[in-house]
């Protein structure tokens, strides 16, 4: 009799694969249990380890498990309470192949395979339970997810590089080679080495019958076995595998994997009855995968020179434009574009903390504006303010010197990447916007308490900000005073209501476009200012009034507050949408013309997007009654 | 003088001899120990029940366990205290001097833990000398001293529950001396991983 052996049986009924056994039975296994704890960040086993004669289950805690390739480490599943691991026991005899770790301090049972073996081999439910948590355990395919299985609890690790491979487009050959059937080899082969492809379409009537690649011509025409002055339809490989034009590139690879061909070719409507379009090759898939966010991140990360970084943002936005391009939802292309400038910003300030040696005190560097929130998609300007924590009087100096020393360094690392200067100097690098946590709350409470005294410094950008590098406890100070000072604050909403509102309008009384009079941008339409700057000043005022925290983003604020205030959910929907248009309109037109797309020329629009544009536009209307008679402004106060 | 100790040893019962020579050899595991008692007087209360599990390498081995409760009706009675407890328990019930055997059997010369274990020791020893035996020689270690040495809090003890609730051990509803035994006992792993003892 042992009752800790049954408390833990009890414990391990409410399981799977456990449930399947009876009490009696659980108790015979939890009495062979050892109960180990496991400090924070303490190491199970890892990879490469030779097995150990348990499994696991986690009887309180976080485990994570990880693997490490290409010296980063990979979460591939987060086990909680209940949940099992280390199975590799069960079904092979190599070493471990993932590293187990405590994410926080946890108590885990240790349960021998010698005394759980019996169990699985009477009990068919309980082998499939651990084959399938084996399985997904080992690689990380979150659509293997089984909905009643207590091991893949976590649905949040998003990976995102398969992801973005599901959208990501191909760039392949849009001119192919095509011949008849009734050509000679040779004829064909020295046209293949003229034009230094290495593949050819077969075609009759315009339509593909079968491809000649290299490989055909070594496996049989160099092996004798068909002369050079065969026809080419000899020896073509048949029937040629075709795919629609804007094939992804996963699904590229896969169709390749599942016909084992190194060639796709791409016909009018995806299959062999209609005109050829392209052909993609294996390398188009490889050149591809170069410009993938992953692939992006970690060269950000292995990158030294300013130049390294320039290139990897000038790939991101050849990304952007092709997922616009494939309509690839606007928020999504925005989360990724902005992990990547946050990376790159990342890279920037350990380049020069690299330079500098390592910093005196502790700090955070956090982008504020559009990079604050994650709705940077072209190369805008930067803004950015850093923070250090508290020193004492003596080392102030020193200190200062050292971060601004390092903002300088880091700003202008980013202006040869592409950000162009803030033009307002908001910029970590300026004497005023780099300085301590306290002073800097100091700051804070003076903008939301006294507005308008000094209200030539203040800009609202200041209220969107996310952190890029350093003590995320500093971001969290700042913003907890942001959100204390916010708490029944009408003169600071005041100001920032009438800051939203006196943006100048975007259509005339009768409804025309109000375009730029004069400047370099004459008879274009601004963007930025006249349509999207109000919703997001919008969104922002609405978003500290609501006091709802960590939402940094204007589609996502929008939506929040729909939920929040559903009241007026029809208004915050329409304006979340319009968003996302203009975003979408901007993003197009900054791809045109390589600047931040700010203007827009309307002359070169279609008359059907100048109506898109337009509707777009009308839910701003409805925003702005909202504020007023929310804050109870009126034009004049 | 030899003559004398060996006369001494002679009165000892077996076990206990069997019990000394265990010290010939270091200690190779730690065995957590939790009592219940009648009382704190250890001159004139009993023990109720025992419960105790072997920590080896790190980790709490179930199997090696050992809980019973003392057949304890002379105590009992003579105080007018009910005895529905030993009945209705369902666990394993041994005589006092049987149960102390198994005890003393069961931890050997290994390195004891507990919470205010000496009191503990205090309890067993006084039981122990009712069978004429000597006093236990395992070393002790007490969790409530560790955490004080680790916290460096001098000026206060800390109960089971107290500590429980700082390193967020779960309370169990049923109280019994072996469920302590298993809270001390993961008391004793985080403590033990944090003040570095092998």
């Amino acid at each position: 009799m042992n009752t800790v052996a049954e408390h833990i049986a009890d414990f391990l009924k409410e399981y799977k694969p456990f449930d399947n056994l009876t009490f009696q039975e659980l108790s015979d296994i939890a009495t062979n249990i050892r109960v180990i704890n496991l400090e924070k960040h303490a190491v199970l086993f890892q990879n490469n380890d030779p097995l150990h004669e348990n499994f696991y289950v986690v009887a309180s805690g976080v485990i994570n498990l990880t693997t490490i390739a290409d010296a980063e480490e990979t979460i591939l599943n987060k086990c909680h309470e209940g949940d099992i691991f280390g199975l590799r026991p069960f079904f092979a005899k190599n070493n471990y192949m993932m590293t187990a770790k405590a994410r926080e301090e946890s108590i885990i049972y240790a349960i021998p395979i010698a005394v759980f073996r019996p169990f699985v081999a009477n009990n068919s439910d309980v082998l499939n339970f651990l084959l399938e948590s084996f399985a997904v355990n080992s690689r990380h395919t979150k659509d293997s997810m089984n909905s009643n299985g207590k091991l893949v609890s976590d649905a949040d690790y998003i990976d995102q590089q398969t992801e973005m491979q599901y959208i990501q487009s191909l760039n392949y050959n849009n001119s192919p080679l095509t011949t008849q059937s009734n050509s000679i080899i040779k004829d064909v082969a020295i046209l293949m080495t003229d034009s230094m492809l290495d593949n050819i379409i077969i075609c009759e009537k315009n339509h593909p019958i079968g491809i000649v690649t290299n490989a055909d011509l070594s496996s049989k025409i160099a092996t004798g076995r068909y002369p050079i002055t065969e026809t080419i339809d000899k020896i073509m490989s048949s029937p040629v595998v075709t795919v629609l034009e804007n094939v992804s590139l996963a699904e590229a690879q896969l169709l390749m994997l599942k016909h084992n061909v190194t060639h796709l070719c791409v016909t009018k409507d995806g299959t062999s009855k209609s005109i050829v379009k392209g052909i993609i090759s294996e390398h188009d898939l490889i050149v591809a995968q170069a410009s993938n966010p992953g692939v992006l991140i970690k060269e950000i990360k292995r990158s030294q020179l300013p130049k390294d970084l320039k290139q990897i943002r000038d790939r991101l936005s050849d990304l952007i434009q092709n997922s616009i391009q494939k309509n690839i939802p606007i928020s999504h292309v925005s989360n990724i574009a902005s992990e990547i400038n946050l990376a790159i910003i990342k890279r920037a300030v350990e380049l020069s903390i690299l330079d500098l040696g390592s910093p005196p005190a502790r700090f955070a560097w956090l982008s504020i504006g559009s990079q604050g929130r994650k709705e940077q998609l072209l190369l805008t300007d930067q803004d950015s303010i850093l923070i250090f924590e508290d020193v004492t009087p003596e080392k102030y100096r020193e200190v200062k010197d050292y971060f601004l020393r390092l903002a300088k360094r880091t700003t202008s690392i980013l202006e040869k990447v592409g950000y162009d200067y803030c033009p307002n100097g908001h910029m970590g690098s300026n004497m005023l916007w780099c300085k301590s946590l306290s002073d800097w709350t100091k700051q804070y409470n003076s903008w939301m308490n006294t507005p308008g005294e000094n209200s030539n410094d203040l800009s609202s950008i200041f209220f969107d900000y996310e952190i890029v590098f350093g003590e995320a406890k500093i971001e969290e100070a700042i913003e907890s005073v942001i959100f204390k000072n916010a708490v029944n604050n009408t003169l600071f909403f005041d100001f920032l209501g009438n800051d939203a509102l006196k943006r100048n309008s975007p259509l005339s009384f009768f409804k025309k476009f109000i375009t730029e009079e004069d400047g370099p941008h004459k008879d274009k339409f601004d963007i930025k200012t006249r349509a999207l700057m109000p919703l997001i000043d919008g969104a922002r005022l609405l978003i500290l009034n609501a006091n709802i925290k960590g939402i940094q983003n204007t589609y996502l604020r929008f939506k929040q507050l729909a939920i929040t205030d559903s009241k007026n959910a029809e208004i915050y929907l329409s304006c979340a949408e319009a968003f996302l248009t203009l975003s979408k309109f901007r993003t197009v037109e900054g791809l045109k013309n390589d600047d931040s797309g700010q203007y827009i020329n309307l002359r070169e629009m279609s008359k059907s997007d100048k109506e898109k544009l337009k509707n777009a536009l009308s839910p701003m209307k409805d925003l702005e009654e909202l504020i007023k008679s929310k804050f109870q402004l009126t034009q004049f106060s | 003088m030899l003559d004398w100790l060996k006369n001494i040893n002679k009165d000892y019962p077996d076990f206990w001899k069997d019990y000394l020579t265990k010290f010939e050899t270091r200690p190779n595991k730690f065995v957590v120990l939790s009592t219940e008692t009648s009382g704190l007087n250890p001159d004139k209360d009993v023990i109720l029940s025992l419960g105790a599990f072997s920590v080896i390498d790190d980790s709490i081995v179930i199997k090696e366990n050992f809980e019973t409760v003392l057949l304890q009706y002379k105590y009992l009675q003579d105080n007018g205290l009910s005895n529905e407890f030993i009945i209705e328990s369902k666990m394993m019930k041994m005589p006092e001097p049987d149960a102390l055997e198994a005890l003393v059997n069961f931890i050997g010369n290994s390195i004891l833990v507990g919470h205010h274990i000496n009191f503990d020791i205090e309890m067993l020893n006084a039981a122990l000398e009712r069978l004429d035996c000597g006093r236990l020689k395992n070393e002790a270690l007490d969790v409530d001293v560790m955490y004080r040495k680790l916290t460096d809090i001098n000026d206060k003890q800390f109960s089971l529950d107290d500590l429980c609730e700082i390193y967020k051990i779960p309370k169990s509803d049923r109280n019994s001396s072996s469920e302590d035994a298993y809270r001390i006992g993961l008391l004793f792993l985080k403590l033990k991983s944090r003040l570095g003892i092998k």
